[in-house]
């Protein structure tokens, strides 16, 4: 009862500072905030392929790319397209995206599986690139009009002032982590994690592993769509370089990893993690590459269960050290 | 020969020389991949390092010869470095961590070549007894381009041979196959996994110092040529020498003729192939391992 | 007798108001003068002296510091700072009655348009940066354009040269251009060529980018306009850093080309003359930045003859004024610096590096003259602006605000015939390569800026 007190204070704390937030330190690191929730969503629905259904892509800028491209395509070209539609669009073409791939995913596994959905990343960033009159080359689609968050007749809320952005953005990517939260918490949401452990197993027990694959990864597309949709508002700014670039896959897998690819909110952590790294390395150094990779050799070789995984096992730690004493006392 | 034909012939053994370089690439990745199942992100990094000791040694010596025998050997010794010290210590965790850990290494070579070479490009000369022209019927071809292809050639012969003529091939084809089983016929297996990635990184030194005289040396060549390898492995199957000679091939003569005629469209073609293949052979043309 | 006493004394009252109002006459112009420059040879730009004090003229300098790309970084971090050591041993800027010092603050840009945008926004954001400048490429420049609108910052565009970024769509009024634009190097070619009247058949091979297609473009129109019995024969965009030049090559070759057109920068720019050379062909190639001597060196004397370098800045050193510039320069290069500013490439203050030294003298004269940091008031005086610096004069056209301004060509020649433009000992640029001859001129009148129609008049509105 006691436990369960102090967890809803440290949500309201956790909720309180995160309105607060912009009206303390500024436009640019509200930005920040902004940025690091968006890779949250974007590495949570890779972690929902990788740590849930055990699916390794190496395409998933396909989709957060897709989606910022979509959603910046559409807001160039219709004018006076609202918000909500305007994020929609991107999730609903990322979605579109994971149909017409998923027939040849879902028959592969492993590696195979992975370099599919590299080629699949690759083919979309090349195509971009090439379709100038569409999607600007290299210079990709900028400046393209902001709208404003309205309910008619009650509300219109600017969204090119960064701090309302912020309230806009932290409450789609709640939003959306909180749907797969659930999602994960449902029955099938158990079966796709049968699927990771004992693909066999799943199929006597009468599911079709197939499909149960293409609906993962329509979810999972669907919502890196929009946080790539989300990424487009923020950045007023979509670019190969930006969003479909091959290290825009690995990013989230790295997120994933260092966050703990074990646990649902790991990769929250790898993205806060990543995102503080960025920062302080670019506040100290210019050799940013080096101070990188180095910190990937170092937690793969000394934390390879990630963030959360190293947490666990202070944890346990503590815990075994505690309850020994315990044992120690009634003893004596 | 007609003026168009000697250009069609022209483009052949261009896509041929461009082709026969990315196997030189390749064949250490699919070596490494299929031997040790290790996605080396790093791979082109190693060429990449070659290829600036090759640019240190001809300053040096001035012998393009020596460079191309010392240069792969010295790439090939920081590879067996990472993988002794490295790779090996976390092979057990799966794929994960070692394209995280490759990833890595990549970026500590890029930094480390900014630091004791710079960041300006460095051109280098065509080797003074390759310079010059062939004439194909009357068709005048740069010699370099020709010798590219015949010692790609060589190298694909001279592994075909330590493959499967040699007891070192033996064991390699076998621990291939099935690690665990040739570990406990008492052959020490990580020894021969150190030994392949050797192998592997020293072709891709060869292909560092031989694409120097017709590519400029600088920190951004390890991107420039480890996406066409890494869709040649994928494309060829992961660990086939075979696949990967000739999937380099057709991507050679598809960059080549893709140029030719529809320029505008010529990168996207090797992105095309490789999801075609892929999706009716997902283990690529002569993989057989996921 | 009374009469002629009054003409004295009117004549007399002429000749003060006149010697009054001389100096307000000769000021007329701003201008670099190479003789107030501050004794620089404590300049190092290994260490440079960087000026910590809170109250600062501070400029954000946008560039790649990190990555592949970090050599751009290292060019333009010499080239600021060479200015800012310059102003503050003068002992700064009078602004808003206060002398302030000059500080240049890196932005990495690293290459990519998103960590551009956030450099841009760091810089004025955090570190409180009251100008920005640069960058190279044009699709980052035209962020640091929408960012520094944004937040109501000068800009400086000193580094991309594509026309759309001044059109009536891009158009910032904080944004002043000082680079060359692609028109000019467009018509500026092609007028080289229809006066030569010899080749008639061109090749276009450009990078497939924005900056390539809008040259090439540029370049079509200015053969349209001086050249019109000139011939495209053939147009190709290749991929940026592209592997192999050689099926392009042979595609030029069989085309029978007389000069092929390229925009390429390096590497792409080196592995062109080179592949060409090395397949056995020799045309001249009409370029913009093949210039850079460590690359060229690499291919020699023999292969970078027929480079026909179109340059923002380039000169020969016949004035007193030019020759103590080159020589102050010259010393340091050959004394001081190390690694990596011990290189071929900055042995001569040329190209870019001078166009960047000049234009961001430009800035501070400017700033100088406004007495202000003040973004309206440094509009006030920038638009339509003339500054003079030892190679000509350069002039902010108020509509656009671009720089209207001369274009140098040089047909490259082997170091025994530099002496057309080295006239001081030992009379060649670079004793390795094929360099800088004879130079033509192009003045601003043949190869102006377009200007978008609908920003004519503008600031006259």
């Amino acid at each position: 009862m006691r436990s369960k007190l102090y967890l809803w204070i440290l949500w309201a704390a956790i909720l309180v500072i995160l309105i607060l937030f912009p009206h303390v330190v500024g436009i640019y690191y509200t930005n920040v905030v902004v940025l690091f929730s968006i890779f949250s969503l974007y590495a949570i629905t890779l972690n929902l392929l990788l740590g849930y259904t055990g699916l390794l892509s190496f395409g998933h800028a396909l989709f957060f790319g897709g989606g910022a491209y979509a959603t910046a395509i559409a807001l160039t070209h219709i004018p006076g397209l609202p918000l909500i539609p305007a994020v929609l669009i991107g999730g609903l073409t990322a979605v579109v995206l994971a149909l017409i791939t998923s027939p040849l995913l879902v028959r592969v596994s492993g590696t195979a599986f992975a370099m599919l959905t590299l080629a699949f990343g690759q083919l979309m960033y090349v195509i971009c690139l090439k379709f100038r009159n569409i999607t600007g080359g290299e210079d990709g689609v900028g400046g393209f009009p902001i709208p404003p968050f309205t309910i008619p007749g009650v509300v219109s809320i600017d969204m090119t002032n960064p701090t309302n952005y912020y309230y806009f953005a932290l409450i789609v990517v709640g939003l959306s982590i909180l749907v797969i939260w659930f999602f994960t918490k449902t029955p099938f949401g158990q079966i796709i994690i049968g699927v990771r452990d004992n693909a066999q197993r799943v199929s006597y027990m009468g599911f079709k592993v197939p499909h149960t694959k293409a609906l993962v990864f329509i979810i999972s597309g669907g919502f890196a769509g929009i946080a790539g949709a989300c990424y487009a508002l923020l950045q007023n700014l979509v670019s190969t370089d930006g969003v479909l670039v091959i290290y825009m896959s690995f990013l989230p897998i790295m997120m994933a990893f260092i966050g703990g690819i074990g646990s649902f909110f790991g990769p929250i952590c790898g993205a806060a993690i990543l995102t503080i790294l960025d920062e302080l390395i670019t506040m100290y150094t210019e050799r940013v590459e080096l101070v990188t990779g180095l910190v990937f050799i170092l937690v793969v070789m000394f934390v390879p269960a990630g963030f959360t995984g190293l947490l666990a096992s202070i944890k346990e730690k503590l815990f075994i050290k505690s309850s020994d004493q315990g044992i120690m006392e009634q003893a004596s | 020969m007609d003026s168009t034909i000697a250009m069609y012939v022209a483009q052949f053994i261009n896509g041929m020389a461009y082709g026969m370089l990315l196997f030189l690439v390749a064949s250490g990745l699919t070596l490494i991949f299929g031997m040790m199942g290790i996605l080396n992100i790093a791979h082109a990094s190693f060429f990449m390092l070659s290829a600036y000791f090759c640019h240190t040694f001809l300053e040096l010596t001035g012998s393009f010869w020596l460079a191309l025998l010392l240069a792969p050997v010295v790439a090939a010794f920081f590879g067996i470095l990472c993988e002794r010290f490295l790779l090996r210590k976390i092979h057990a965790f799966g794929h994960i961590p070692e394209l995280l850990i490759t990833v890595g290494i990549s970026l500590v070579i890029l930094e480390g070549v900014k630091l004791f070479w710079g960041t300006e490009p460095f051109l280098v000369a065509t080797p003074k007894t390759l310079q010059g022209f062939i004439w194909i019927s009357d068709l005048k071809y740069p010699i370099y381009r020709v010798f590219i292809v015949g010692f790609a050639f060589f190298i694909l012969g001279l592994m075909a041979l330590v493959l499967y003529k040699t007891r070192l091939g033996m064991v390699v084809r076998a621990a291939v196959s099935d690690a665990d089983m040739v570990n406990a016929l008492g052959i020490n297996v990580p020894l021969v996994f150190m030994l392949v990635f050797g192998i592997g990184t020293w072709l891709a030194g060869l292909a560092g110092v031989i694409i120097t005289p017709i590519l400029t040396v600088f920190p951004g060549m390890a991107d420039q040529i480890g996406m066409d390898a890494f869709v040649v492995v994928v494309t060829g199957g992961f660990g086939s020498l075979i696949g990967a000679f000739i999937v380099s091939l057709c991507i050679g003569e598809l960059n080549s003729f893709g140029i030719q005629f529809i320029p505008k469209l010529a990168p996207v073609l090797m992105f095309t192939f490789m999801a075609v293949v892929l999706a009716f052979k997902p283990t690529g043309f002569f993989g057989e391992r996921e | 007798m009374k009469s002629a006493k009054k003409i004295l004394l009117l004549t007399i009252i002429f000749s003060f108001l006149c010697l009054l109002s001389l100096p307000q006459a000769m000021a007329g112009r701003a201008a670099f003068d190479v003789h107030k420059m501050s004794d620089m040879s404590d300049f190092d730009p290994n260490n440079p002296d960087i000026y910590t004090g809170k109250d600062a003229i501070r400029i954000g300098l946008l560039q790649i510091f990190s990555g592949a790309g970090a050599g751009n970084g290292e060019i333009f971090w010499l080239t600021c700072n060479w200015i800012a050591h310059d102003i503050n041993k003068r002992g700064g800027i009078l602004v808003d009655g206060k002398k302030k010092k000059v500080v240049f603050i890196k932005g990495d840009t690293k290459g990519k348009p998103a960590d551009c945008k956030k450099a841009a926004e760091r810089l004025i954001l955090k570190d409180k940066c009251q100008f920005l400048w640069g960058t190279s490429g044009s699709h980052l420049t035209n962020i640091i354009s929408q960012v520094a609108k944004k937040y109501k910052v000068i800009h400086q565009n000193s580094l991309a040269c594509s026309d759309y970024l001044m059109d009536a769509k891009n158009f910032s009024r904080y944004t002043f251009q000082t680079f060359t634009r692609n028109s000019i190097f467009g018509q500026g070619g092609a007028y080289y060529y229809a006066k030569r009247n010899k080749e008639k058949k061109f090749y276009i091979l450009c990078q497939d980018y924005s900056f390539g297609h809008s040259l090439a473009d540029e370049f079509k129109i200015g053969l349209k306009k001086y050249f019109p019995e000139a011939q495209i024969v053939g147009e190709d965009y290749h991929p940026l850093f592209a592997k192999d030049f050689a099926p392009y090559v042979t595609k030029i070759k069989a085309s029978g080309a007389e000069v092929i057109f390229s925009g390429d920068w390096l590497p792409d720019g080196g592995n062109l003359l080179k592949t060409c050379r090395d397949m056995g062909v020799d045309l001249p190639i009409l370029n913009i930045f093949v210039d850079e001597p460590n690359a060229l060196h690499a291919v020699g004397v023999e292969k970078t003859k027929g480079l026909v370098n179109m340059n923002h800045y380039m000169a020969d050193l016949r004035t007193p004024e030019r020759q103590k510039f080159f020589k102050v320069w010259d010393n340091l290069w050959r004394t001081k610096w190390k690694k990596p500013y011990n290189t071929w490439l900055y042995k001569v203050c040329g190209g870019t590096i001078a166009e960047c030294v000049y234009s961001t003298y430009w800035l501070m004269s400017v700033i100088e003259r406004a007495g202000s940091t003040d973004p309206e008031k440094i509009i006030k005086v920038w638009e339509g602006d003339e500054y003079e610096h030892p190679f000509g004069v350069w002039k902010m056209r108020a509509d656009d605000h671009t720089n209207v301004r001369d274009l140098f060509i040089s047909e490259y020649v082997p170091p025994e015939e530099q002496k057309a433009s080295m006239t001081i000992p030992p009379y060649y640029w670079f004793k390795g390569i094929s360099s800088i001859g004879k130079i033509i001129t192009i003045p601003s009148k043949y190869c102006t800026p377009t200007l978008d129609p609908a920003l004519k008049g503008r600031a006259s509105k």
